[in-house]
């Protein structure tokens, strides 16, 4: 067992590991992360994961759920520490994992890998208790600097596979007749079927604003199932790879019209207060037009238009993201443009919310598949294209599986009853 | 903790929110306090739809605390839609983040803020029309609710003679019901915390409920608003005592400091009101009373 093993075996326990070990390690994973481009580009498939915030039980079951490493390719997508009481843990863990394991695991910046926001929100007292210095929290924050700012997940298929984990044998049955067009399944942590929603039919139904959904319908319908010609880059069989979905954890930027533009920027910095950079890491999309300014007096807000003309600029099919917690663990918005996944259940221990992980399959294509330029200029209409002449991606079939946290005894701390005080 | 659902199902059901209240009965007092996981997305919708503003991301929005007078049926309620019907909803009072002037200068004052070439070239033509606050309104949510009341009309009247007896609060009588009930809460946006939430105790002769808004901006403001309902069980002396109390974040940091804190505390004290509420000085402070028969 090398010792890169035996770290992850002690991690794994939840146990933090000696002062040198973390240095080594993250020196380590810096000579790796350097080598990334800030977009990395990732294979399907993939499991896509939103905020973890040092839930380090949940993350466990979330393994539990998705399959472990290196069974299961990960793209983690930001905010691993601050909040939960075992950022260190956490972090330490999906760094471990990352090194182990290069090739199948991805790992990109939340705001929250930053050095002033861990000084408020928790990480950095953590590892002062821990350690009793601050020099693991110094390690640490140099590899944020290098984390990449966002990942292109490319041959998605448009088709659903049949699912690997955790089919129970009462599901078994349903899992069989595996239905080559639906285009969103959602699956309880058993891997029962709560939900399933046919390609072209998936509008409006599942966690989205309807009254958004309504809005724009036109261009809904024209993203009709592979074939009909509604999407420019559909294959037009079962199994054909979809557009290209892009990961970051906010959002998008007024400065960033193209995927290429992102790779341009120098992010090996703390996340800045302003600029590109900050603006992946820190925007949300929000039922407007085009851009807004968020009523706090900063950061940006971004429209349905705006990640439409995006991601039809950049190939794209759709825009995974996290950042924002909600309550069914994931959110598609924007006639699922742009989704939103959350992977931290019971967030803050005691939101009481559900978390979901976002599996995206293989298209089983080959190489040949992925030839393909982000940020192509000629496709580019610079945000003047009128509604009804935007042509959507075929969506990659998503599958998402919901979990709750973790029970209670295998935190190994008491349930947190309230305790009578006399205030006052 | 309970789980949220599954996506279609419509939560909570009436047999959920019984099962998340408990009550106590105390002298003809009902008190309850139920406590639900954070709200559904329809039920969130729905909401912001009636209040006009987007809710904290933590909504608690089935959750409540109350007292109920049995034989009347006045009741006075702690819930987070009225809450957050009382913040202002207009730009009046609208806060800005620490770093906002640095936000917006860089990317509106006309000065390049980046030599790199991705941010110079989109610059122009992607940000001048970008200016516009999105639905404005009092995002740190501070509140001034002090509570619904309803059934019986008994009104608290203004009464600066009769305050919370405190020393009969301080006495170490046992406590026969305490909840502690989270109504919202809002990281803004990682700029610090609101936070609304409602603790009781019950004790036997008398009762105090504590509802506190802690507000704070990092690098701006600390907020902290509470209102206290102390009743007397023998009496039916209600008493409602709410107080107001502000300062700039650097003044309430120094004021931990000078009071002995060790800055590597800092972090942690600002993050408890219990903590700085006695740095914080007080602005405002109204008394009612009413006598219940």
């Amino acid at each position: 067992m090398s010792d890169l093993d035996r770290a992850i075996a002690q991690l794994r326990a939840c146990r933090p590991i000696p002062e040198a070990q973390v240095r080594e390690l993250c020196h380590k994973a810096r000579e790796l992360l350097i080598e990334e481009g800030n977009v990395v580009t990732v294979k399907a498939p993939v499991t896509i994961c939103g905020d973890i915030h040092g839930q380090f039980h949940d993350l466990m079951e979330l393994f539990r759920v998705g399959g472990d490493v290196p069974d299961t390719n990960y793209l983690f997508m930001g905010d691993f520490v601050d909040r939960g009481f075992y950022s260190l843990e956490s972090f330490l863990l999906l760094l471990c994992l990352k090194v182990r394991y290069p090739d199948r695991m991805t790992l990109i910046r939340g705001n929250h890998e930053s050095r002033q926001i861990t000084t408020v929100y928790g990480f950095y007292d953590e590892c002062l208790r821990k350690y009793g210095s601050a020099n693991v929290w110094r390690y640490c924050c140099e590899v944020f600097d290098y984390l990449a700012l966002g990942a292109i997940v490319l041959g998605a298929s448009t088709a659903l596979e049949p699912s690997k984990q955790n089919v129970p044998a009462s599901a078994a049955s349903t899992q069989d007749d595996v239905d080559s067009d639906i285009e969103i399944e959602v699956l309880s942590h058993d891997g029962s079927i709560i939900q399933k929603f046919p390609r072209g039919k998936a509008r409006g139904l599942i966690g989205q604003n309807n009254s958004a959904a309504k809005r724009s319908s036109s261009p809904a319908a024209k993203t009709g199932p592979p074939g009909t010609g509604a999407s420019g880059w559909s294959r037009g069989s079962t199994g054909s790879s979809s557009g290209a979905v892009l990961c970051v954890h906010g959002g998008l930027s007024p400065l960033i019209d193209g995927v290429d533009k992102i790779r341009l920027l120098d992010r090996k910095q703390e996340v800045p207060h302003e600029g590109a950079m900050c603006d992946l890491l820190w925007s949300d999309p929000d039922e407007i037009d085009g851009w807004g300014l968020s009523p706090r007096g900063a950061g940006f807000l971004f429209g349905a238009d705006i990640v439409k003309v995006f991601n039809h600029a950049n190939d794209l099919s759709m825009i995974a993201r996290a950042h924002q917690l909600v309550m069914e663990g994931f959110k598609e918005m924007f006639d699922n443009s742009i989704v939103t996944v959350w992977s931290a259940p019971n967030y803050c221990y005691r939101c009481g919310n559900v978390a979901a992980i976002l599996e995206l399959g293989e298209d089983g294509m080959g190489e040949s598949a992925h030839a393909r330029s982000n940020g192509d200029v000629n496709r580019s209409d610079g945000g003047i294209m009128k509604e009804n002449e935007r042509v959507l991606l075929a969506g990659p079939a998503r599958r998402y599986r919901v979990f709750q946290a973790a029970p209670q005894d295998s935190r190994g701390m008491p349930a947190k009853k309230p305790v009578a005080d006399y205030f006052l | 903790m309970s789980f949220n659902g599954p996506i279609e199902e419509s939560f909570p059901t009436p047999a959920d929110i019984d099962r998340s209240t408990v009550s106590h009965l105390q002298k003809g007092y009902k008190i309850s306090a139920r406590k639900l996981p954070i709200s559904k997305s329809g039920t969130i919708d729905e909401m912001e739809k009636k209040l006009g503003i987007p809710v904290p991301e933590m909504i608690f929005g089935g959750n409540m605390v109350s007292i109920e007078h049995v034989t009347t049926g006045w009741r006075l309620e702690f819930n987070a839609y009225d809450a957050l019907d009382r913040v202002d909803k207009t730009d009046r009072n609208m806060l800005k983040v620490a770093y906002s002037q640095e936000w917006s200068s860089s990317r509106f004052d006309g000065v390049p803020f980046s030599h790199d070439p991705a941010n110079v070239l989109s610059r122009e033509k992607t940000h001048e029309g970008i200016k516009e606050i999105v639905k404005p309104f009092d995002w740190s949510y501070t509140t001034d609710y002090k509570g619904t009341i309803t059934g019986k009309p008994f009104e608290l009247q203004k009464d600066n003679e009769n305050p919370i007896p405190i020393e009969l609060l301080k006495r170490p009588d046992p406590i026969l019901f305490f909840e502690e009930v989270v109504l919202y809460e809002s990281e803004l946006d990682d700029n610090g915390i609101s936070l609304f939430s409602c603790k009781l105790r019950v004790m036997p002769d008398r009762m105090l409920l504590l509802c506190r808004l802690f507000m704070r901006l990092d690098g701006v403001l600390i907020r902290i608003r509470d209102t206290r309902i102390y009743v007397d069980f023998n009496t039916g002396k209600v008493i409602r005592d709410y107080t107001e109390r502000e300062d700039a974040f650097d003044k309430v940091k120094q004021a931990l400091l000078s009071s002995g804190r060790l800055p590597n505390d800092l972090t942690i004290a600002l993050r408890d009101p219990n903590q700085i509420s006695h740095l914080v000085p007080e602005v405002s402070h109204t008394l009612e009373s009413l006598t219940l028969p």
